[in-house]
Parts: structure tokens; sequence; C-alpha cells
């Protein structure tokens, strides 16, 4: 099946950090998450692919079509989610929606007003005066509503309770179910890619060490078990184990 | 048109917009009127800060429009202002006449002569400002700064002029005066149009490689 997003060779140099080759793919009806420590590049690599940061190196295509491009018109159809963005803090939902919505040729009123009313959103309130997991869903509303083949969400869970959390990861498996949208999520909460992600990627210090469907992605960590673990790693187990193995290394050098 | 809504509802300091209506202080009895235009300086300079500390390039990025959209954004909402501004202070300037106010005894009145130099310093900032922003997309009061210099200097050659024997037929406001004035105007509608299209092309220029 041809991937809705394919990320080819991306790289991005700072002084002091890179983001090297980035490779990867994301097949229709699919949760690809994006796993690292903090520091590891996830938010530079989506920077990246939406042109927020013009990388050194690399393509990005979206639906088949080159992003850098054709930007405006790849954009329609995406939704994105920084969990970290702070924007318009004293303007009223409706009046950020108001001037959002003119942009998309296919934005759903019908969708829109579901959205705020199953997320308990209310129009009048400013976006200040929302809570981070209220910012999150909001943000993910105006995301979901111009029906979009790919969400690309930054650390979207960051910040919201379990019962948030979980009502999202819920939303995100019915979103990819009927098999037209794909989302990328990055996270540093593990739990939550265990609970929902197909794919997993691992980004570390800027390099993509593994990408693969869940299973493969675990039995992949396999060398990492030692004798006294009974039961297959975790997502958090490896991760931690993998950042310890190479702290220590990076300190033997 | 949804570029400049967004910018109007969304970027713009609301003081922007008070600043834009400044040019009804034409009406002032006796006031050196080129402050008006320093207003219409510092409404940009307000809505750039203010746009810095609500995310809004990087917001407007994430929009389905070109990166160069972004500055677009911005210049059409300054140019706008900045016209509605002098549009504004036309019908004010006519009420000064009207009334029998008599001239500004401070400096330059607001005559067709006012008019093009006001394009001429608003070009002159505008070319300055917008592209040194764009350099960084975040050092919003450096930019100002250097703009500023120019434009003080513009604004005391402006109210100078009316000091100026040789020069006070552009103070004047009879018809025969207001007709030899008019390329003045010329001069700056060309010189306001053409540096902004210049600004543009260098804005986006260092807006491409800004890091949101």
């Amino acid at each position: 099946m041809k991937a809705l997003l394919e990320v080819r060779g991306l790289t991005k140099r700072y002084a002091g950090f890179a983001l090297e080759n980035l490779c990867f793919s994301l097949a229709p009806g699919r949760i690809l998450g994006l796993i690292g420590a903090n520091g590891a590049g996830k938010s530079t690599a989506f920077r990246c692919m939406l042109n927020l940061s013009r990388p050194d190196a690399g393509s990005v295509s979206m639906f088949g079509r080159d992003f850098y491009r054709e930007e405006m018109q790849c954009k329609q159809e995406i939704g994105v989610v920084f969990g970290d963005v702070d924007m318009y803090p004293l303007k009223r939902l409706e009046t950020i929606t108001a001037a959002v919505r003119r942009f998309y040729r296919n934005w759903d009123s019908t969708q829109y007003e579901g959205w705020m009313h199953r997320f308990g959103l209310e129009k009048k309130k400013t976006f200040r005066s929302l809570s981070s997991g209220m910012k999150t869903k909001y943000l993910l509303t105006l995301a979901l509503s111009h029906r979009p083949r790919l969400l690309l969400l930054d650390e979207p869970t960051s910040g919201l309770d379990p019962v948030s959390r979980d009502e999202l990861l819920h939303i995100f498996r019915d979103i990819v179910r009927e098999g037209k949208c794909s989302i990328l999520f990055s996270t540093h909460i593990t739990s939550d890619l265990e609970r929902c992600a197909d794919d997993i990627a691992y980004l570390q210090k800027g390099r993509l060490i593994a990408c693969a469907d869940k299973a493969e992605f675990l039995r992949s960590f396999e060398a990492l078990r030692t004798p006294g673990d009974a039961a297959p790693l975790s997502l958090e187990e490896i991760m931690l184990r993998t950042e310890r193995k190479n702290n220590w290394d990076a300190t033997l050098v | 048109m949804q570029l400049l809504y967004k910018e109007l509802v969304l970027a713009a300091h609301p003081t922007h917009l008070v600043f834009a209506c400044m040019g009804a202080l034409v009406l002032v009895p006796a006031y050196p009127f080129s402050v008006i235009f320093m207003f219409g300086c510092l409404g940009p300079y307000i809505t750039l800060q203010y746009g810095r500390e609500t995310g809004d390039a990087r917001f407007t990025a994430l929009l389905p429009v070109a990166r160069c959209d972004v500055v677009r954004g911005k210049f059409l909402l300054i140019a706008c202002l900045q016209l509605f501004q002098l549009a504004l202070s036309v019908p004010f300037a006519c009420l000064r006449g009207a009334l029998g106010m008599g001239g500004n005894p401070v400096g330059l009145d607001a005559t067709v002569a006012w008019y093009g130099m006001g394009l001429m310093l608003y070009a002159v900032f505008d070319a300055i400002f917008l592209p040194v922003y764009y350099h960084t997309a975040c050092k919003v009061g450096r930019a100002f700064l250097v703009a500023a210099l120019p434009m003080v200097l513009m604004m005391a050659g402006i109210e100078s002029v009316a000091h100026i024997p040789a020069l006070a037929w552009m103070d004047g406001t009879e018809p025969g005066e207001l007709r030899r004035q008019i390329p003045i105007l010329l001069l700056g509608v060309l010189a306001y149009g053409g540096a902004l299209s210049l600004a543009y092309r260098r804005s986006v220029q260092n807006f491409s490689r800004v890091d949101l």
C-alpha cells in the first residue's frame, strides 16, 4: 500500500546537535509512534518535516507529493498539533476558529461542533483560560475539523491527565480504524504507544536506531534482556536500557 | 483575503489599530503632525512584538499557506493600516479647513506635500524595519532601533519645511500651492510602493532561513 508519509534522508545540523539521515514511512490506517528521550530530535524532525526549519538535506513526501514543492496542497490534507503551542492567549476560541477555518477547503463545521462538544470546549473561553490538556484538545479539534488524511502530533499527550490521555488514545484508534487516515505521534510517554501504536520509531541523539511494527520492534531489542527478566521488555525498559547503555558507553569513551 | 482577516483578528495588537486612527490628530489646532507618522511606525513594532509573544509566525506557518505568506500577511496588515491612517486623516484635514482653524503654527500643515512626505517616511521605515526584523523573526527591538533613526531624522525634516521660507509653498493650502505639491505626493506613492516591494522580497529571503 502506498505510504501517506515518506521521509528520506532528512538531515538538519545545528551547533552541538544534528538530526542525521532520518528515514521512515507511514502506511494508511497506521499509527507510528516516535519515541526518544528529551533532546533526541523528535520536535526537530517534526519542524523539518513541516518546513518550519529548513533541512540541510532529505525529502518529505506526503500523499505521493513532494511536501517542499507542494506545501500548500499537502497542508490542506494534514492536521498538526504541537503539544507546546501557546498561541493567541487572549483570543476566544471562536475567534481563532473563525480565522483558521477560512484557510481550509474541506472545513466541516458539523465535525468541528461535534469535537467541541465531545471535548467540553466552550467557544467563548480564551485560549489562556484553558488547562494544558484542554489546549491540546482544542488544537486537536482544529486539526480534525478539515478531515485530514494524516495527523502529525508532537507530544500531544504530555501534560494530560490519565483520563484525558486514555480518551485521546481511543480517539486516535477510532480515527485510523477506517484506514483512510494515519497518525505520526511523538512522545516520551512510552505506555501511550504500547496502547495505541502499530509501528514504532526510536530516535536517539538525532539518529533513528530502530523503526518497525511494534512486535518486530520489541523483538529487535531482545538482546537487552537479562536472565532475571521473566517477561518481555516493555517499551519503557527498552528505552531506559538503551539510553543507559549509550550514556555509559559515552562516559567510557 | 483570509490572510488579512487572520492578521486583523488574531495578530494585530489592539494598540496598532488605535494608532491607525491617529490620522484624526490633524484636527488638533497646534501639533507636530509628523508625530502621526511615528504612530504609524510604532504600530508595526508593537504588533510584531505581540506576534513573537503569541507564537503567531509558527501558527501561521502551520496553516495551508506557503512560508512567504507568513511575511505577506504582515506586509498586508502594515500597509493597510498605514494607508488607512493617511486616508482617515483626509476628512479631518478638510474639516479643519471648513472650520477655519487656520494653519498649524508648530510645523507643516496636512497639505498634499505632507502626505507625500509621510509616504516617503513610511517607505524608508518599512524598508529598513521589516527586512531587519525578518532576519531573525525575533529581535524586534533591534530592528525598530535601526529604523527609528532615519524615521526621527525625517520627522525633523518634515517639521522644518514649514520654517524654511523657500519651501513655504509646501505648507500652503491655496489651490495653486496644493497643485504644485502633487509631484511630491506622486513621488511618495512611488517610493512607498517600490520600498514595500523591495522590502517584501528581502524579508521573504531572510525569513526563509529562520527556524520556527
